[in-house]
């Protein structure tokens, strides 16, 4: 059993074993223990503190607090714990006006950003390994760069070697926008490749006219688009998995403050009932 | 399967710096500079070198080298310029951030939303609305209860009826959390288990909420209100408390002990109550140690009900066979009589109408004595009418005759009353006789034992008073003739709704076929309804089901049982 499994193994054994007993608790002792609520909404509070201080520790590589897989390991299993918590807390019921409402929405909001957040990184990561052509998302802009920059070198030496501007011609009006931009995000997203057959068949189209020498060239060129297309698709993919906690971070804070501002309210104005 | 792709060839000395807040403003170009903008995102670039100077042995003048990097392609071919300046500047550039700092800047304006947002949320105009968990029940959300509170139009103070901290503002709320009992970081007490103590919460219901007297008299210690009734969980009525609620108290044996301990010293009149708007209630015996037997359940150890387990009767005076009723009796139609011939539903279908003579009986049991004057019937509800009515019977047979005779002449009416004096004179005696058996005589004793028997001419219908009633002589007074009570509500301490059980036969719950005297009390016992109100029945079981914590004022007209 290798470390990640076990990791994964007793994380949803936890799990399980926690939410049981949450569930019992609240079934067994919510009358008789009249400010379970009470309990069960500081347990959730300082989950999601904990949940919140992953980010925190994502900052601090240099502290020796467990490895990073283990820190993700847990923000996923208690996170989930935090639903089951959340239900408990709130008795199965959907909390109503106007400040409650906000504070639930909020919550639901988190979780399924932090939902959304680990489809992806599952699922993600898979697809590019598959597509090859790693690369580092700060990098793409220069990469793609001097791929544009070769793509137009090539066209220029084609006009010197083979006295004729059909390539140049062609990629001008066919590819310096393909280059210069990073196109097809949407599709990259849906693994729809019809813009690259599109732009190959065009060259292939080409190929007929050219003479062997122009050929070579325009060979050079489409391998020089494969590789562009690879890095646009790199592009969407990594955005999309950066992008995530543009919703899953501000949120959490706003979660917290809401919370805050819940457990004052409870306290001041419950005058101790429950 | 797609072809994988290699990876892109990089050049591993530009350094991308993706930690940092800001980033050269040509990298989304693809040609960052290698200086990169400063920690406060201006640009600095300036040149591609800095050209080194140069002063070879013999020369006096020296020269500016270019020193720029193999990596930017190595010396440039124009060198510096004779000032020793660079001669390739770099383009200027409008830094921008990073995508981790746009993330944090993101995460900044949100979280100074989210302050905003609480800030407005929580300032006077908006607050009471915004922080109100949820509409309060019918009521507490009125303008009734608003103007009771002083609150008229002032959403803060209608808050302040309850909650002591509601017009305090955030900073005063603060001080009640930390002032709250328990705390909020009080643990243990969050986690006690037991009675739910008076808070100062349910001090502000007591207000209008005068103690606990709306339960009952022998409470040892005021339960929280608000442990109980939950508020703000919409317009409709406020939700029924849970078992739970109840059985804090009445499945704990010392709160019942202590509970015995008070309604020892409490008169019995303090335990009397139960309006019930006009009906008759029969009231059993409030027995030795009260109702503080342990319960936790209905279907479990909830005690048999009382009148089935202390055999109490029923103390009506009417003589009533409900076993002769539903089986000997047969209509005009050939039907026999069912139990909704005489039990109506009310209005409302909760409860029974009250039975009655003229509803019930009287088509049936018409107080005719005279066999041959089928129209003419005694009078029924005062013994005094009764008695004058057979004093006066030639006026009665005149007065029966001439609506019976509308053309008939005076000779013939004298000559009818005269005839049927004379008849009843011969059967049934003297006018005293006939008052005696009119009164006290029975089935057995009357003219005809066929009692009651629609249709059959000739038959004397009315065997007399002391046939159904209780009648006891009193000298030369009118006799006493005991009225009926029948009662209307026999278990006083719970609710029951006929209306929801109509898909039950009678007889299921009412053992009537058995039933031969008026005193059998036919109520099913606990076991027949826990057949359904239970877990295995499916049907509701929890004690708000029967049971109202609040136990109404004193009723008027009562019926005390007897063992």
């Amino acid at each position: 059993m290798t470390s990640f499994t076990r990791q994964r193994l007793i994380g949803l054994t936890l799990f399980l074993v926690l939410s049981a007993l949450a569930i019992w608790l609240q079934s067994r002792w919510f009358g008789a223990m009249l400010r379970l609520s009470f309990l069960s909404g500081w347990i959730l509070f300082v989950l999601i503190l904990a949940l919140t201080f992953y980010n925190g520790r994502k900052k601090l590589p240099f502290l020796p607090l467990l490895s990073s897989q283990a820190w993700l390991q847990f923000h996923i299993y208690a996170g989930l714990l935090t639903g089951v918590l959340f239900a408990v807390h709130v008795s199965y019921r959907l909390p109503s006006g106007w400040f409650q409402g906000t504070l639930a929405a909020l919550y639901v909001l988190v979780m399924l950003s932090g939902f959304f957040g680990l489809f992806i990184s599952r699922a993600l990561p898979k697809r590019l390994t598959a597509r090859g052509g790693e690369v580092l998302f700060e990098r793409i802009p220069a990469i793609r760069r001097e791929l544009q920059d070769r793509a137009e070198a090539l066209a220029l030496k084609s006009i010197s070697e083979a006295k004729s501007a059909t390539i140049a011609d062609f990629y001008s009006r066919e590819l310096k926008v393909f280059f210069e931009s990073q196109g097809n995000f949407g599709l990259h997203l849906l693994e729809v490749s019809s813009p690259l057959n599109r732009v190959l068949n065009r060259i292939k189209d080409l190929n007929r006219y050219l003479n062997e020498q122009e050929r070579s060239v325009l060979e050079q060129i489409a391998l020089l688009v494969r590789q562009k297309d690879g890095l646009d698709y790199h592009y969407a993919l990594q955005l999309v998995l950066k992008t995530w906690l543009f919703v899953h971070i501000p949120l959490t804070y706003s979660l917290l403050l809401f919370t805050l501002v819940h457990i004052v309210l409870v306290f001041a104005f419950s005058g101790g009932a429950r | 399967m797609k072809e994988q792709l290699p990876s892109p060839d990089f050049d591993s000395g530009q350094y991308a710096r993706p930690n940092q807040n800001w980033i050269c403003g040509h990298t989304g170009e693809g040609k960052p500079c290698r200086i990169g903008p400063d920690q406060k995102g201006r640009c600095r670039a300036s040149f591609e070198c800095q050209p080194a100077f140069e002063l070879k042995e013999g020369e006096t003048k020296g020269r500016y080298r270019c020193t720029r990097s193999a990596q930017q392609g190595g010396p440039c071919n124009l060198g510096p310029l004779p000032t020793g300046a660079c001669s390739r500047p770099i383009p200027k550039c409008v830094p921008v951030r990073s995508l981790r700092a746009k993330r944090g800047l993101f995460t900044v304006s949100v979280v100074a939303f989210t302050v905003g947002v609480l800030l407005l949320g929580l300032s006077r105009p908006f607050r009471a609305r915004f922080v109100s968990p949820g509409e309060l029940s019918a009521q507490h959300g009125t303008a009734t209860f608003a103007a009771m509170a002083g609150a008229a139009g002032n959403h803060d103070a209608s808050c302040a009826a309850c909650h002591q901290a509601a017009p305090a503002g955030l900073s005063g709320w603060v001080k009640s959390a930390m002032a709250a009992t328990p705390a909020p970081l009080q643990f243990r007490a969050m986690a006690a288990v037991g009675r739910a103590v008076m808070t100062s919460l349910d001090d502000r219901c007591q207000r209008c909420h005068t103690g606990h007297a709306f339960h009952q008299p022998n409470v040892a210690k005021d339960h929280s209100c608000s442990a109980c009734h939950q508020e703000h969980r919409g317009p409709g009525p406020m939700h029924a408390p849970s078992d739970d609620n109840c059985i804090s108290c009445h499945a704990s044996a010392e709160a019942m002990e202590a509970s015995f301990a008070v309604g020892r010293a409490q008169p019995a009149i303090a335990f009397d109550y139960r309006p019930e708007q006009g009906r008759v209630l029969f009231k059993a015996p409030r027995p030795e140690r009260g109702y503080t037997k342990i319960i936790h359940s209905f279907a479990t150890d909830h005690p048999q009900f009382q009148v089935l387990a202390d055999k109490l009767k029923d103390l009506d005076t009417l003589k009533f066979d409900h076993q002769l009723h539903l089986t000997n009796v047969a209509l005009p139609n050939g039907k026999k009589l069912n139990c909704s011939d005489c039990h109506k539903p009310d209005a409302a279908g909760v409860y029974y109408l009250k039975i009655s003579y003229e509803e019930n009986c009287k088509s049936c049991h018409p107080l005719q004595f005279d066999v041959d004057n089928s129209g003419l019937v005694l009078p029924h509800g005062d013994a005094a009418h009764v008695r004058d009515f057979v004093r006066s019977l030639p006026e009665q047979y005149a007065d029966f005759g001439a609506k019976k005779k509308e053309n008939a002449s005076r000779h013939d009416l004298e000559n009818f009353v005269q005839k049927q004096i004379k008849q009843i004179r011969e059967q049934l005696g003297s006018g005293e006789e006939l008052e005696q058996r009119i009164f006290f005589s029975d089935a057995r004793t009357a003219p005809v034992a066929r009692i009651g028997e629609r249709g059959a001419v000739g038959a004397a219908r009315f065997p007399g008073c002391a046939y159904c009633h209780e009648v006891a002589p009193s000298g030369n007074e009118v006799p006493q003739v005991t009225i009926p009570t029948i009662p209307d509500r026999w278990l006083i301490r719970a609710r029951f709704d006929h209306g929801k059980h109509f898909k039950v036969a009678c007889a299921t719950c009412h053992d009537t076929e058995h039933s031969r005297q008026t005193s059998d009390i036919l109520l099913p016992s606990k076991q027949t309804c826990a057949a359904c109100h239970s877990e295995q029945g499916g049907v509701a079981h929890d004690c708000s089901t029967c049971h109202g914590y609040h136990s109404p004022r004193k009723e008027q007209r009562t019926i005390q049982a007897a063992r």
